[in-house]
Formats: structure tokens, C-alpha cells, sequence
């Protein structure tokens, strides 16, 4: 066993055993796709039913993943320095980064469940996509962008909000409030202009209608997001936030004055 | 050579100096307590040389190495109870025994040994949010027992533990001393610290006193205390039993005051009258030989520990 599998593994039980975070994260999302897929489609026309709700799936998945990076995570964190772990791990013989890695395995991980069981039942529930293979590599690509996007903010939060439930309801309230005001939760068409704009900035709003695009087609996503510069943009601000995190992550939480 | 060395330590924060010109030598196998109240700088001392955080000036050494690099020498138990709650108490020990890179079988066989040695076998499988805080805090002892780990630092293990769970907690420090490890004992309890083979007085950031136990209580030349408990607790009376103490000295109690006296027979009768006279009733009075936490009060006037 090594630094990394044991964080891995501690962080991952941890996750799978906190009620507040299966319920954020994947029970909140299901909810939400159960109530989309009935209530928001009874007057659409049938042929497009499907991908309706294969819309309102894809979107509740990368809401879960946003969920995990940016209330999950930094919970976590927070959670170790408040009960004193950091500062044991301090005085162990052990690599910060491999800390950093154990962490984002596991975020990956649990995010990945997330978004299987949520999209799962938004099959159950009827949604229907359509895809090629290397949509659905993109796609996947694009989900690995909104995770790490998520980690990063996440991490900033984790770093800077210093008790665990301030760390989580911070990081649920921007998690909510981003995601409703970027289009996550509600169709890029009925945002207003100045929204609109926030959503193609919004690493995690821009790679949603990416992933929407490729499995559900341009009607759902609202504009084309894989165009050349609007995917660099995403690939760009994704990474950087989540290096800035990690920056911020490696600087101050692993420091004691 | 030291198995802990401080030379000159100080630690700041801003204009606030927590720690001032520390001196410090432990030797190898030796246990050693520093004892002193919350905010006298012996967390920050510990944390120093547990490499947790740099110190300002000065010098730290553990077996004549920098802390940073004898991190795989120390064992840290910081005060706050840092054990998972929702992971089983095996899971706990089995995830420290990856942080320090054992392999699954090795881990698990160093794992059950250590449940075994701290008494926690029946329970390992149980989460650590069903443990009683002195199950816990042994389970966090454990993390340090792992082969190689040469020197303990236990800040305030004993914190918050009732009488049962830290009587056994102190039996395992004990079995611990046999083996020969260093052990560096952060308290601000008297009847801890009296376990040590050496004790350091701490207050305001400075080492103010260190010896053996019994030599640091001959020292402070104190004789006799007597625990007076009283039906009030008041300034008035505190001025009453201040006449009968050396150097006028009263320290508070949970039930009354403890006062110290060179003649107990001569003073007892004395107390009891001069309490009755500003009526005030002496419930119970008992007398013992002076602790540690006298012979801090009596060289700083102050209390190790707050009174309830």
C-alpha cells in the first residue's frame, strides 16, 4: 500500500458514509431528474421527450460532479484540519502530493459513481441519447474537465474556509447558485444576454452544453460550445482553476506559522 | 547523543512571543512531561519539534538531525482527536500503516498487534463514533507505536478523559516507558506529569523550572497543603485563609481553596475559628503532601488548570 491508495481509500469510505454527502450529490440530482423527466416534459412534443430528458440527466450528472469537487472536497479538507489530521500528517514522513492525488483518485471516483447512478436513472426515466464514439470520448473528457474545475474551486474553499461546515454550505451555496446562474439547471436559452455570457466562461456551464451538444444535439445545448476557441476557453479556465487550487491547496493547508 | 535537542527557541507571532530562548535536552528513552497551563506555549513547543510548524529563531534537533528530516523518528499525537469517526478503528490504523508505506500483509499483521497492545481487538471492527474518548485517544497512540518510531509527543492525551479511561490510558503509557522509548509528555496535569521521569515547568513561553519530580517539589520548599472546603467561596474568605498560608498564598478550588502550611496541627484549629468568625463554615478539611501543580503555583501564582 502506498500514500496515495491509502489516502484514496480513507477519502472514499468517508464519502460513501456521510448521509449529507450521498445526498448532495447523488440523491439531490436523481430527485431532480425524476422531477424534470415528469414534470417539465408533459408538454413537449414526443419525438423530443427523449432527449429531453437525456438533457435534464446529463445536466443533473455534471451537477454532481460539481457537487463532489466543490462541497464534498472541501469538506473534506476542512474536515482533517479541524480534528488535527493535517498537522499529524505534518509531522509524518509523508509527500503532500501524494496526499493532493490520493484525494482527486477518490474525488474522481465517487464522481464517476455519481454520474453513473444519475445517469442510470435518467435512463430508467426515459432519456435517450445520441451519440458517436468519439462524442462520447469527448463527453467523458469534458465530464474529467468539470471535475477538475470543480477541485480546484473546491480546493481554494477547502484551503481558505477553515471549519468543515462553512467549508461544505459554502461550497454547496456556489455550487447551487453557479450552476442556476450558468445554465447547469436551467436551459442557456432562457438566461438573459449578460448570464449567457457568464455561462461560456463558467468552465463547468460551458463543458455541460459540450457534453449536451455531443449526446443530445445543438437544439438542447443552445449555441455550439465546441467551437475552437469556446472549447480552449473551457480547457483553459478548467485548468486553471484547478491548478490554482492546487497551488493554494499545497501553499496553505500544508503550512503552519 | 539527545534524542531531543532545543537550543534557543523562540517562536513569534507578530509582536507576541509564545515561546523565549527555549533550552531543552532530552535523552534518548527518557520521559519527559512539560507541564503548564493553556497558553504558556507548550503545544507550540511541541508542534515545533514534531516539525508541524518553524520555529522563528533557534535550534531543534531530533537524534542530531533537523525534525524535517527525522519526521520517520516522531511519533505526534496532537491534542485534538484526529482518528476518522466514520472509519473503524482497524481502518484508521490500516490507513496510517499506508501512509507509511507498508505492504497490505505487513500492515495488517503491525495493525493487529497494535490493536492487541492497546487493548482495542474486540472493538477494531467498530467505528471509531461508538468509541468512549479514552478508546479513541488510545487508538490514536496506537499510530505512533508502528516499528521505527524512536520518540513520542502526546499533547494533553489525558484532556477530557473520565478518571477510569485515563487511569488505563496512563497504564499504557507506562507499558510504553518499559520499552524504552522517549516520550515527551505534554500536560497541564499535575498527577501526569508525576509519571515523568523529568518534569519542565512552563509558563509564558520559558521553561521557568525542571527537575525530577520529587526534586522539583523539594525544592519549592513546600511542606504541607490543606484543602479547606468551604460552605462559601468569597474574596473575604480567601483574605481569611491567605494568613495561614506561606507566602499568603490561596489557590481556588472546585469546593473551597487549598492553602499551604508548615505547621498543620497548630494551623487546622485556627482556620476553622477564624472561618467561623466572618461565617463562613469549613465543611471538610483534609491535608496532603504538595503536587506539581503546587510547586507550578507556587512559583508563578498562577494555576495550571482553570477551576470550574
Amino acid at each position: 500500500m502506498g500514500q496515495i491508495t491509502a489516502t484514496l481509500g480513507k477519502t472514499i469510505k468517508e464519502f460513501l458514509r456521510q448521509k449529507t454527502i450521498l445526498f448532495w450529490t447523488i440523491a439531490w440530482p436523481i430527485l431532480w431528474v425524476l422531477i424534470g423527466s415528469f414534470s417539465f416534459t408533459e408538454n413537449a412534443p414526443s419525438e423530443v421527450v427523449s432527449y429531453i430528458k437525456g438533457s435534464i440527466a446529463i445536466s443533473m450528472s455534471v451537477f454532481a460532479l460539481m457537487t463532489a469537487g466543490i462541497a464534498n472536497l472541501p469538506g473534506n479538507i476542512a474536515q482533517d484540519r479541524e480534528r488535527g489530521l493535517l498537522s499529524k500528517l505534518m509531522s509524518m514522513p509523508i509527500n503532500p502530493w501524494r496526499d493532493f492525488v490520493g484525494r482527486i483518485l477518490a474525488l474522481l471516483a465517487f464522481s464517476s459513481l455519481a454520474a453513473i447512478l444519475v445517469t442510470l436513472v435518467g435512463y430508467i426515466c426515459g432519456a435517450r441519447f445520441s451519440y458517436t464514439l468519439t462524442g462520447l470520448w469527448q463527453s467523458i473528457a469534458f465530464l474529467l474537465l468539470v471535475s477538475l474545475a470543480s477541485a480546484g474551486i473546491g480546493m481554494f474553499i477547502g484551503t481558505f474556509v477553515k471549519h468543515v461546515h462553512g467549508a461544505i454550505m459554502s461550497g454547496v451555496g456556489i455550487a447551487v447558485v453557479t450552476a442556476a446562474l450558468s445554465g447547469v439547471m436551467a436551459p442557456y436559452s432562457s438566461l438573459p444576454l449578460l448570464l449567457q455570457q457568464f455561462a461560456r466562461i463558467y468552465p463547468i456551464s460551458s463543458a455541460n452544453s459540450s457534453i449536451t451538444y455531443l449526446l443530445a444535439g445543438e437544439d438542447y445545448a443552445g449555441y455550439n460550445p465546441l467551437s475552437v476557441s469556446q472549447t480552449s476557453l473551457t480547457i483553459v479556465i478548467s485548468l486553471s482553476l484547478f491548478i490554482a487550487g492546487l497551488i493554494a491547496y499545497s501553499r496553505f493547508c500544508w503550512r503552519k506559522e | 547523543m539527545d534524542a531531543i535537542y532545543a537550543e534557543n527557541l523562540t517562536k513569534k507571532y507578530g509582536d507576541n512571543e509564545v515561546l523565549k530562548e527555549v533550552n531543552l535536552k532530552i535523552a534518548e528513552g527518557e520521559f519527559y512531561a512539560l507541564m503548564g497551563p493553556n497558553g504558556s506555549g507548550k503545544t507550540t513547543l511541541a508542534s515545533i519539534i514534531a516539525s508541524v510548524r518553524p520555529p522563528s529563531s533557534g535550534k531543534v534537533e531530533i537524534y542530531g538531525k533537523k525534525p524535517e528530516k527525522a519526521k520517520d523518528l516522531i511519533g505526534y499525537v496532537p491534542q485534538e482527536n484526529f482518528s476518522s469517526p466514520i472509519l473503524a478503528g482497524k481502518e484508521n490504523l490500516m490507513y496510517f500503516a499506508g501512509l507509511l508505506g507498508y505492504s497490505k500483509n505487513r500492515a495488517e499483521e503491525i495493525v493487529n498487534e497494535l490493536l492487541n497492545k492497546i487493548g482495542l481487538s474486540e472493538d477494531a471492527n467498530k467505528r471509531v463514533s461508538n468509541y468512549s474518548g479514552g478508546m479513541r485517544k488510545r487508538l490514536e497512540v496506537a499510530t505512533v507505536l508502528f516499528p521505527g518510531i524512536k520518540i513520542l509527543i502526546l499533547d494533553e492525551p489525558t484532556t477530557g478523559l473520565d478518571p477510569s479511561a485515563r487511569r488505563k490510558f496512563l497504564g499504557l503509557i507506562e507499558e510504553l516507558r518499559k520499552e524504552e522509548t522517549t516520550i515527551l509528555l505534554i500536560t497541564h496535569i499535575g498527577a501526569d506529569a508525576e509519571l515523568a521521569s523529568r518534569v519542565g515547568l512552563i509558563d509564558k513561553g520559558e521553561i521557568i523550572a525542571e527537575n525530577e519530580p520529587e526534586r522539583l517539589k523539594k525544592a519549592s520548599g513546600l511542606k504541607n497543603v490543606i484543602n479547606i472546603e468551604t460552605t462559601i467561596k468569597s474574596e473575604k474568605v480567601a483574605n481569611v485563609l491567605s494568613s495561614f498560608s506561606e507566602g499568603q498564598k490561596v489557590l481556588e478550588t472546585d469546593v473551597g481553596y487549598r492553602i499551604y502550611c508548615k505547621d498543620i496541627e497548630k494551623a487546622t484549629p485556627r482556620i476553622v475559628r477564624s472561618l467561623d468568625a466572618i461565617g463562613c463554615k469549613a465543611t471538610r478539611i483534609e491535608t496532603e503532601k504538595p503536587s506539581l501543580e503546587d510547586v507550578f503555583f507556587k512559583l508563578t501564582e498562577k494555576m495550571v488548570r482553570e477551576v470550574s
